[in-house]
């Protein structure tokens, strides 16, 4: 009798996998790059933001959160899938107050590395140019809510890892933020602290250790060393180091 | 989205007409456009400059291409931007306050009377209320990048974009092709 | 003769517009009203853009701002970079920078002044200077000088290049670079870059000497003529070190006066606020800076190239030094006011830039890697002060104990220099226009004025700006008349 191979098929690439592993864990491990957002090694899958968002057996699937089976045949690097992602990041783009010149996170950001990926030149769709809040009462970290993607990386790492549910989310639809739990809503009356792993785990510009700024000079930051499909610290490392 | 159609390949020896303006920016990007060194003087055999801050040349003639800098903060970059739209067969979008506004969007998130009151009223000798010549144009309330006011068929992202990207773009277009820009030259800050 | 400023009544008036006003950087336009006779009645200078930096860097953490800042100026980001840095290293609580951290700050920003002023003279200026104030304006640009004369063009080309190497070197790009954090440098020199700047120096140096000679020369041919163009006696202020000599990044204030006695020297930046005061215009976004002992009538003054080369006691490297005495020496010893006076003395101060950068590169501190000076207390409140390629920039932030920027005040080196163009155009319009039917050439002699000053328009609106020249002569109903058109393209 012949086993069942636990190999999914991505873009024609064989990719073995681990029983239980979802297709994204799959395919990083192997050092195939899926574009993905709100997802981390490290937390629960979330599925929220939908840019790893795959076709499987000719069905859509987030590969964050779909587990890898024998036979599946997975599209992901298709035109019309790149397409479908650079539309969702801008979407995103429009939706918060993204100004990479003068934001200290630019060269580290994952929403904008996607962005390059995604080729993407233009936010395309009318600004939001929404009203929010910066809190800058704790003091280490500062909370700048116009970069937020509501990706919720900083509710899981809170929760999960810290134990402190600093962070959750409240309201719904376009009314859909993160606010802070405390009396006074504000970051500094809060129990967070610098070392906790929600004060690091952002992906984009809004939560941010103080006063680190701009000190990594630019071609030193994290995407300066290539495009992120390459660069990715998710991405398993193959023997030859690429 | 649909990118469009590059231009048509143009005979051997016309060169581009190639217009451009600064509206709501700082000319960082005219200097980056100034960045490709010694490759301008090989770009005058490609292109010829129309209206632009460099030239004396005010108004737009027909133009093959006008790269436009600067988001729309005024009735005044509105006009200017209407009239490159219907002077040039292609407008391109030259960097973040263009294509998003850049960093004088950042106003957007404040009323306009706030920020002039700020920046005119509340200040150490009391200021003297806030500029109201007929001469000044009239102020829009947010600023705006280009796509939100005429059609834009190129963006060119970057604060500003290299001489390099601007280069590529430029003869990718001078010679026919859709531009596109590597990796290495797609920065949006 | 009026003043210019305000014509007692625009009734009867025709106004012509010189919109936009094109080689300089950022957005303005001159508005003239003349009467049937074409007496001139009123000049002014518009600056037409509001972009509000100093409302929107309000609210934000103060290590941003040094970055964010830039986008004030692509120009001169780097002025604008180090003028708020140094106000932050005070905020955060940083004393003295490291010896390497100082040095390479000063290389970026001399960087910055060649640049600019290469940019400045070669590309937007020297076709008055080279084709001609009344060149067709279709030939009248840089186009025009490479083709009339390329030699010249390329060695400004590369001399501007090289200030831009120089910044890219230390600031990681060209333009809105991250080089300096509060409280020294993010970026080493290393020793590859510091010899890749020093192989070329030297012959930068040899074509900056060719430049000085070059308007040494132009000069010369027609004294009177540069000594009375567009010329407006002012008091003159900038930066200088403790010994009096040429410092452009750091010092105290020094101003003289209409004679050039010294009206106040070795000011702290941080009293800025006690010697100069703005008000506002209502037909104009830039203020109206003056010296507060003085009045607004009588209290403005200039600064940037002509200004620095007379408030100095001396320039501390030797072939600008030298350079200097001859242009002092133009002026028969009484004070330099004539607009184009400033081309001269802004490639003397080219000159400068590269001859100190040599100075720098030779000294082995700059490729050290100490690069973060030590902390100490915190401040509420700080200034920074430059002398930027067009003047004193001045930067004054208060920061809260959230680290957000509470409040900002921004007086940007054009902004000092307002009265002084509106004088100076108004100098011309005497001269010139006066009595005269209005040319197109003769409306570029009102630029010509306007582009000496190098003015940065953009900087200057606290806003994004640019300076797009169409005249319309209007009668006082708005009814157009006659309309010189600048872009009389074939």
């Amino acid at each position: 009798m012949t086993e069942i191979e636990n190999v999914v098929v991505i873009d024609g690439l064989r990719v073995p996998f681990e029983p239980g592993q979802t297709i994204l864990e799959a395919a990083l491990a192997a050092g195939v790059w899926i574009p993905h957002l709100c997802h981390h090694p490290d937390f629960a899958p979330h599925g929220s933001c939908k840019v790893c968002t795959v076709v499987v057996n000719g069905r859509n699937g987030s590969a964050c959160t779909m587990r890898a089976l024998p036979g599946q045949e997975v599209a992901s690097a298709t035109p019309e899938i790149q397409e479908r992602r650079r539309t969702l990041l801008q979407m995103l783009f429009v939706e918060g107050n993204h100004f990479c010149p003068g934001c200290e996170k630019s060269g580290n950001c994952t929403l904008q590395a996607l962005a390059y990926d995604a080729e993407m030149l233009t936010p395309r769709f009318d600004h939001f140019y929404p009203n929010r809040r910066l809190d800058g009462s704790h003091p280490d970290v500062l909370l700048d809510l116009d970069r937020c993607i509501l990706c919720e990386l900083c509710v899981r790492a809170s929760r999960d890892v810290d134990g402190k549910s600093v962070f959750a989310v409240a309201g719904r639809g376009g009314d859909c933020r993160i606010v802070v739990n405390s009396p006074t809503g504000r970051l500094g009356d809060t129990d967070l602290a610098i070392e906790d792993a929600a004060a690091h785990v952002c992906p984009v510009g809004a939560i941010l250790p103080k006063r680190v700024g701009f000190s990594v000079p630019i071609g030193a930051r994290v995407f300066d060393a290539g495009p992120i499909s390459e660069v990715s610290p998710h991405l398993a490392r193959t023997e030859d180091g690429r | 989205m649909s990118a469009p159609a590059p231009l048509p390949a143009p005979a051997p020896r016309r060169r581009l007409r190639v217009a451009t303006a600064s509206l709501a920016g700082c000319f960082g990007c005219h200097m980056s456009f100034l960045d490709m060194d010694e490759r301008l003087v090989g770009l005058i055999d490609l292109i010829v400059l129309d209206r632009s801050p460099l030239t004396d040349i005010k108004h737009p003639g027909p133009c093959d291409i006008a790269l436009v800098e600067g988001g729309v903060c005024n009735a005044e970059n509105v006009h200017v931007l209407r009239e490159l739209r219907r002077a040039a067969k292609v407008v391109i979008a030259l960097g973040a306050c263009a294509v998003n506004g850049g960093l004088p969007a950042m106003r957007n998130h404040r009323g306009l009377e706030d920020i002039l009151r700020k920046v005119y009223e509340e200040r150490p000798d009391g200021g003297a209320g806030i500029p109201d010549d007929p001469e000044l144009p009239l102020l829009t309330d947010k600023v705006h990048p280009l796509h939100e006011v005429v059609r834009v068929d190129y963006f060119l992202p970057g604060c500003p974009p290299s001489a390099d990207a601007i280069h590529k773009f430029l003869t990718d277009l001078a010679e026919g092709r859709t531009p596109r820009l590597a990796d290495a030259l797609l920065h949006f800050d | 003769m009026t003043s210019l400023e305000t014509a007692p009544s625009k009734t009867g008036l025709r106004r012509i517009a010189i919109d936009p006003v094109t080689r300089v950087e950022g957005h303005g336009k001159v508005t003239i009203l003349l009467d049937a006779e074409n007496r001139v009645h009123q000049v002014r200078l518009h600056i037409v853009e509001f972009r509000g930096f100093e409302a929107f860097v309000e609210g934000r953490p103060y290590w941003e701002v040094p970055v964010m800042v830039q986008r004030l100026c692509g120009i001169c980001p780097v002025s604008h970079h180090l003028a708020a840095v140094k106000a932050m290293d005070r905020i955060a609580g940083y004393g003295a920078l490291t010896p390497t951290a100082e040095k390479l700050r000063r290389l970026m920003h001399y960087g910055q002044i060649a640049q600019s002023h290469a940019v400045h003279f070669f590309h937007l200026a020297s076709p008055d200077l080279l084709l001609g104030f009344d060149c067709e304006a279709t030939r009248r640009n840089i186009v025009g000088v490479v083709a009339a004369a390329p030699d010249i063009a390329l060695k400004g080309v590369k001399l501007r290049k090289f200030g831009q190497e120089v910044i890219r070197h230390t600031a990681g790009k060209r333009i809105h670079g991250t080089g300096a954090i509060p409280g020294g440098v993010n970026k080493a020199l290393t020793p590859e870059e510091r010899d890749e700047l020093r192989r070329d120096l030297d012959e930068h140096v040899g074509w900056a000497v060719e430049a000085v000679a070059l308007i040494r020369r132009l000069a010369g041919a027609a004294p009177d003529f540069y000594a009375g163009f567009g010329s407006a006696p002012s008091h003159t202020m900038s930066l200088v070190a403790p010994d009096g000599a040429m410092d452009l990044y750091d010092g105290g204030l020094r101003a003289r006066d209409l004679n050039g006695a010294i009206l106040f020297d070795h000011v702290d930046p941080a009293a800025y606020h006690e010697r100069i005061v703005e008000i506002v215009k209502p037909w104009s976004y830039m203020k109206f800076p003056h010296i507060a002992a003085l009045g607004a009538e009588d209290g403005w003054y200039k600064v940037g190239p002509l200004a620095r080369l007379q408030t100095v006691d001396r320039m501390p490297s030797p072939l600008a030094e030298a350079e200097r005495q001859v242009f002092l020496a133009a002026g028969g010893g009484r004070p330099i006011a004539g607009a184009l006076m400033t081309h001269w003395a802004r490639l003397i101060e080219l000159l400068h830039a590269l001859e100190v950068i040599r100075d720098l590169l030779d000294d082995p501190e700059i490729t050290g890697t100490d690069l973060m000076a030590e902390r100490g207390a915190r401040a509420g409140e700080a200034v920074g002060i430059i002398e930027a390629p067009r003047g004193t920039l001045i930067h004054h932030y208060r920061v809260g104990d959230d680290d957000l920027v509470s409040w900002c005040n921004l007086i940007v080196s054009t902004t000092h220099n307002n009265q002084a163009m509106n004088e100076a155009i108004r100098a011309v319009a005497r001269d010139h226009l006066d009595g005269r039917v209005v040319t197109e050439p003769l409306l570029n002699h009102v630029e010509v004025a306007i582009r000496a000053y190098d003015p940065c328009l953009s900087c200057a609106t606290h806003a994004l700006g640019r300076m797009p020249l169409i005249v319309d002569l209007v009668d006082a109903d708005g009814v157009t008349i006659s309309r010189a058109v600048r872009n009389a393209d074939p």
